[in-house]
């Protein structure tokens, strides 16, 4: 049958969806929030027998301290370079621009929740960016925000004292390490669910790596773009 | 009739006996007293025109803790009366060792003092350093727990004052000194804060006051809702402090960070509301100013000593509620997401493979 034909193909030939820039980026961020949940995890847990251990792996308090520091360096570096990057760059704006949020990207979502639970029988079709990705984009684009400027007002709080009140520190400090712990929620329930724990994808999608997709991947999930770029005759 | 004249006598004998100077001849004591050592002006030249008292107060000594003992039970050296030479200076630990035979008490304090502050000056010489008698007087010795004792509660600051003078002054105009002024027995005095026998410098990690071990002293009496309550002193001040940047850092050995007694001060603690008092809000920017050289009176503007999950935080609680709810609600919600999910991909397997 032709249809299986289709598949078979589809299944090995594989094409670069993210470019070496996006990946490098992610990459960076990765390192970086990883590092920040790790040392900022040990602190917040520094009365458990975990954040103990925490604690001495990353080389004692102070050097926890100092690394999550030059992690915080890392983030903020990497947050300002993709600003640039959507803003200055004619293939990180196209990006973005697909990264807009629309009415549509609600409906999606809605037709996605309705389909998994057999209400209705066609899946929805998403295009390159799915409401999956920008919310994830998004949530993760506000969290960045908060935590670089909650972060910041604790790192030089010397200088702020002659700023802000008292009670700003302390809603500082709140907000941080509330934040935090809402980012690792997000980042193992959510993030890491999608797109390496999830049935097809466990135990991990390289694609993080590679930026790679298979023709069949992009088809079923992202029918929209597999559609556009075979008509450009990319495929 | 013979019986009772018997009984008369009797009585009689026993009223003029406990009426006679209370070392009466048959007081084996009374050899020392009754020539020498009963006479309050009995003294001897030790220098050109100055002299050492060698009075002894047998009352007092009648009252001690020592009211059992013959002199020469601690003076061993006398064997004959008059004695011929002077007496070697008596110690303690003669009969307050382990395993004596005359029921001295024993406990760890001696060896405590000899490792103390104190111990180590009087180990080097220091003619000022004190050691048992300083505080436990030398006939005199009564239980902490009998408020004529030197060391009985009351007295302790003036006990440490006999050397300590100005130190005393300063505590007496503090909260503390104040209150046990106003026979707060439950205020703190000298000991509480430095203890007594295992009293050691600051800079020693063993110390009561070594920069780790501050906010555990206080919270002796700071944690104690009893006492706080009876006060009117808010009680989770040690606690909030532990979950404090500062608390956390003096917790891990950052010992530049600020502990209780860094913007409290000691011996002259201060109510907030007192105007002299380094917390006193309009003094605030001067005290954080002594580490964050920034501080202005922003740092007066916000409650100290807030617990985030206490209503009292005000706006750090309610922060920290809606972050709690968040965590809660996106937590719940994830995993509908992926219990969902999978449902739908299962649903969708068992069709395909039906279909």
């Amino acid at each position: 049958m032709p249809s299986e034909q289709l598949l078979e193909l589809s299944e090995e030939r594989t094409i670069e969806r993210i470019n070496l820039q996006l990946r490098v980026q992610h990459f960076a961020l990765m390192v970086s929030v990883t590092l920040l949940i790790l040392t900022g995890l040990a602190l917040l847990y520094r009365d458990s027998a975990f954040g103990r251990f925490l604690i001495a792996l990353e080389g004692g308090f102070e050097a926890r301290g100092t690394i999550h520091r030059i992690a915080a360096g890392l983030l903020i570096a990497t947050a300002f370079y993709h600003l640039f990057y959507i803003l200055f760059s004619r293939a990180g704006h196209e990006e973005f621009m697909q990264m807009l949020l629309r009415a549509q990207d609600f409906k999606d979502y809605g037709a996605a929740l309705l389909y998994d639970l057999g209400l209705r029988a066609q899946r929805p079709q998403l295009d390159r960016y799915s409401y999956r990705e920008k919310f994830q984009y998004w949530a993760f684009a506000l969290f960045v925000v908060i935590m670089i400027i909650s972060g910041f007002i604790l790192w030089f709080h010397d200088w702020f004292f002659g700023l802000l009140p008292k009670w700003a520190f302390d809603v500082a400090l709140a907000v941080h390490s509330g934040t935090g712990t809402l980012i690792l929620i997000v980042l193992t329930l959510w993030h890491l669910y999608l797109v390496h724990l999830a049935p097809g994808r466990f135990p991990i999608d390289w694609s993080f790596w590679d930026g790679k997709i298979s023709e069949k991947q992009l088809q079923q999930e992202h029918p929209l773009e597999y559609k556009r770029l075979k008509e450009k005759g990319v495929l | 009739m013979k019986r009772l004249i018997a009984l008369a006598v009797i009585i009689g004998s026993a009223i003029i006996v406990s009426s006679w100077p209370s070392y009466g001849q048959r007081d084996p004591n009374a050899r020392c007293l009754l020539e020498c050592h009963g006479k309050p002006d009995f003294k001897r030249e030790v220098a050109p025109g100055q002299f050492k008292s060698l009075y002894v107060d047998y009352e007092q000594f009648k009252a001690s803790v020592h009211k059992e003992k013959l002199c020469v039970d601690c003076h061993t050296d006398v064997t004959v009366i008059p004695h011929q030479r002077r007496p070697e200076q008596i110690h303690c630990l003669q009969c307050h060792y382990q395993g004596n035979v005359v029921g001295a008490p024993v406990s760890e304090r001696p060896e405590k003092y000899k490792e103390s502050v104190h111990g180590k000056a009087f180990e080097r010489g220091d003619p000022n350093a004190p050691d048992c008698k300083s505080c436990h007087t030398v006939h005199a010795v009564r239980p902490p727990t009998d408020p004529l004792s030197p060391v009985y509660r009351a007295n302790i600051p003036k006990t440490c004052a006999s050397c300590h003078v100005e130190i005393y002054t300063e505590y007496l105009e503090g909260v503390h000194g104040q209150a046990l002024r106003n026979n707060v027995l439950e205020s703190a005095v000298c000991s509480d804060c430095h203890r007594e026998h295992d009293l050691f410098p600051p800079d020693d990690p063993r110390s009561s006051l070594h920069p780790q071990n501050v906010a555990n002293t206080c919270a002796r009496c700071h944690t104690d809702v009893k006492i706080m309550e009876r006060r009117g002193v808010p009680v989770k001040q040690v606690e909030a402090f532990k979950k404090s940047f500062h608390g956390i850092a003096i917790e891990f050995g950052i010992l530049r960070s600020a502990n209780c007694v860094s913007c409290h001060e000691y011996h002259k603690i201060l109510s907030s509301r007192d105007p002299r008092s380094p917390i006193h809000p309009l003094n605030l920017a001067q005290t954080c100013g002594q580490c964050h050289p920034n501080a202005s009176s922003n740092v007066a503007r916000g409650r100290f000593h807030i617990i985030p999950s206490d209503p009292d935080a005000g706006i750090v609680f309610w922060v920290y509620e809606f972050y709690r709810w968040l965590t809660i609600v996106m937590t719940a919600g994830f995993i509908f997401y992926i219990v969902l999910d999978l449902y739908g991909r299962w649903r969708h397997a068992r069709r395909s493979s039906h279909g």
